[in-house]
């Protein structure tokens, strides 16, 4: 607890930073180097000692894994799939959390609680039989497989419900009483006040599909249709011998993510820590 | 004239409830047809020998007893699996904790340590392994910064004595900013007039965070732990990408085994270990949700 005596001792203070200093190098390292690596001529990869700059710093990579490999047709269906998905979360389960949070019908809470236990069940359990239904319904390779049956979660309903209890109902009386019916009540008046815990609905589910990978690789078969994630696993499995391509890939497919992730940084902390501090 | 009150009291029924009913249509027939009836299915296909092409033979608990008394694989990959739980629960939230402490202490310049910590997070688990995999190579980075110390050429990925650690450690680096971010975020909800108030009580830094921070945390520490654990026991893609399980099974994690059966056309075999994580995690789940059920 040396830390803590920071303010005493300049020593205490030196000791903190240098170990969050050497820490945070700790952890960006690998990023560093994946991304020097995606910019190296091949032969200079695994070099000894490790080539800290590439030299000569080469687009090479990324030509070849744009071109051959068509990495931007993995990242479009990324970028479809993900927005799907969290589109119709957006809709279904505030609507949902709507119904459960301020609307009264008979069996609401014996619903609900069922939902609730539905949350234990892991996805590993249901896996093989919705790959069947997936083939029945001819689903199978297609995006219909990787959206449908993701539209709504139980966990997304339970954070919007969360959410909506604070909101007080006599603003939505209000709006009864002004003659909205009640999808008007939804849309017109819940919908816009819960903005700020759609946003970590939407980082939530954004992040969850963006990265997907073991329901994806089991449903999706052809390279036209792969994400970004199958994609690079394919290349990391195929392309053993390039290492510089393998980079170019994992730094295309990190990269939206840590962007989003840099410009909205408070709002993805919130949302994070969200589930965490309401429970 | 009974006959004719029926339809009526049935139309005011759905005039009254309908729209709630509508309302919640959608995520309920999900849940129905993706999530019942498909657990329904894999509890009745684990019972059964069936590959998927021919008619299912009813076995009873056969897959079960075998899974546990003739499958050295599936008891490696049950081993495995909580091996690799064990490390990552034992060094991931405490890394957690110690950098949320620093993080903690008014030093400038958090939001850009606090970013170092949490920047993996947001990748994807493919990312992380072929990441790894780079630096884990037998000439990678890792064994080059080694060698300036004479202990280079460790096999991190191909020697079956390391490969979970080193897989373990991939894991660690990738999640333990959650951990950061979630006490953190805890730690600045606790009032400050506590730490003051101690402060006057002559209480030493230790004091103060063993007897304010630590049990004011208790609920989020058992938070983390439990989602930790939950989501390690179905650890899938590190090691399917960095080492598909191998070399010698060293690396073959529970969901890993299922799906390699799964592929293999064994679904009744599958779904049985299937139901054996859903029993393991169920244990964890309930915890959760007795312990959090009850806050809110």
């Amino acid at each position: 607890m040396q830390k803590r005596q920071s303010k005493r001792f300049p020593l205490g203070r030196l000791l903190l930073y240098l170990a969050l200093i050497v820490s945070s190098i700790l952890m960006i390292v690998p990023f560093y180097w994946s991304v020097g690596t995606s910019f190296k001529l091949e032969r200079f990869v695994f070099t000894n000692p490790p080539q800290w700059w590439p030299n000569p710093l080469t687009l090479q990579s990324y030509i070849n894994i744009l071109t051959r490999i068509h990495f931007l047709n993995f990242f479009l269906n990324s970028v479809f799939v993900s927005t799907a998905v969290t589109l119709g979360h957006v809709f279904f389960d505030t609507l949902a959390a709507y119904a459960f949070a301020k609307l009264v019908f008979p069996g609401r809470d014996k619903i609900f609680f069922i939902m609730l236990l539905a949350l234990m069940v892991p996805f590993q359990v249901n896996l093989i039989p919705m790959y069947r239904i997936m083939v029945i319904l001819h689903w199978t390779d297609s995006f219909l497989a990787l959206i449908v049956p993701s539209l709504t979660s139980v966990f997304g309903i339970f954070l919007m419900r969360q959410f909506m209890m604070s909101i007080p109902s006599e603003l939505l009386d209000a709006a009864r009483i002004d003659g909205c019916n009640e999808f008007g009540v939804f849309w017109r008046v819940m919908f816009p006040l819960c903005l700020p815990g759609i946003a970590t609905l939407v980082i939530f589910t954004f992040m969850g599909v963006w990265n997907d990978f073991l329901w994806p690789r089991i449903v999706i078969n052809s390279e036209k249709l792969f994400t970004l994630p199958l994609g690079l696993a394919q290349l990391q499995m195929k392309n053993t011998s390039n290492q510089s391509q393998i980079m170019a890939g994992t730094v295309l497919t990190a990269l939206p993510m840590i962007l989003v992730f840099l410009f909205m940084q408070r709002r993805f902390i919130e949302g994070m820590t969200a589930g965490a501090m309401k429970g | 004239m009974a006959v004719s009150t029926i339809p009526k009291t049935r139309f005011r029924f759905i005039k009254k409830y309908g729209m709630a009913y509508l309302f919640i249509a959608v995520p309920i027939l999900s849940m129905i047809v993706f999530l019942f009836i498909p657990m329904v299915i894999s509890f009745i296909w684990s019972l059964n020998d069936f590959s998927g092409l021919t008619a299912a033979k009813f076995v009873g608990l056969q897959n079960y007893i075998r899974l546990f008394t003739a499958d050295p694989i599936f008891i490696k990959s049950l081993v495995n699996t909580t091996l690799f739980v064990l490390m990552g629960m034992g060094i991931g939230p405490t890394l957690g904790m110690l950098t949320a402490l620093m993080l903690n202490q008014n030093v400038k310049f958090r939001a850009i340590f606090r970013t170092a910590y949490y920047l993996p997070v947001m990748t994807s688990m493919v990312v992380v392994s072929t990441i790894w995999i780079m630096l884990y190579n037998q000439n990678g980075l890792i064994n080059s910064v080694l060698n300036v110390f004479g202990l280079g050429n460790v096999g991190w990925l191909s020697d079956p004595r390391i490969s979970l650690v080193s897989v373990a450690i991939a894991a660690i680096w990738q999640g333990f900013g959650f951990e950061t971010v979630v006490f953190l975020a805890a730690m600045q909800s606790i009032p400050h007039e506590l730490y003051e108030a101690a402060t006057m009580d002559g209480a030493g830094n230790f004091q103060k965070f063993w007897y304010i921070t630590l049990p004011l945390l208790k609920p989020v520490i058992l938070f983390v732990y439990i989602i930790g654990i939950i989501g390690s026991y179905q650890v899938f893609d590190e090691v399917f990408v960095m080492t598909a399980g191998g070399p010698v099974y060293s690396t073959t994690s529970i969901v890993l085994y299922l799906y390699n059966k799964f592929m293999d056309l064994r679904l009744g075999y599958a779904s049985a270990i299937a139901y054996i994580l859903f029993a393991i995690l169920v244990v964890f789940s309930f915890i959760q949700w007795r312990f959090f059920g009850e806050r809110t």
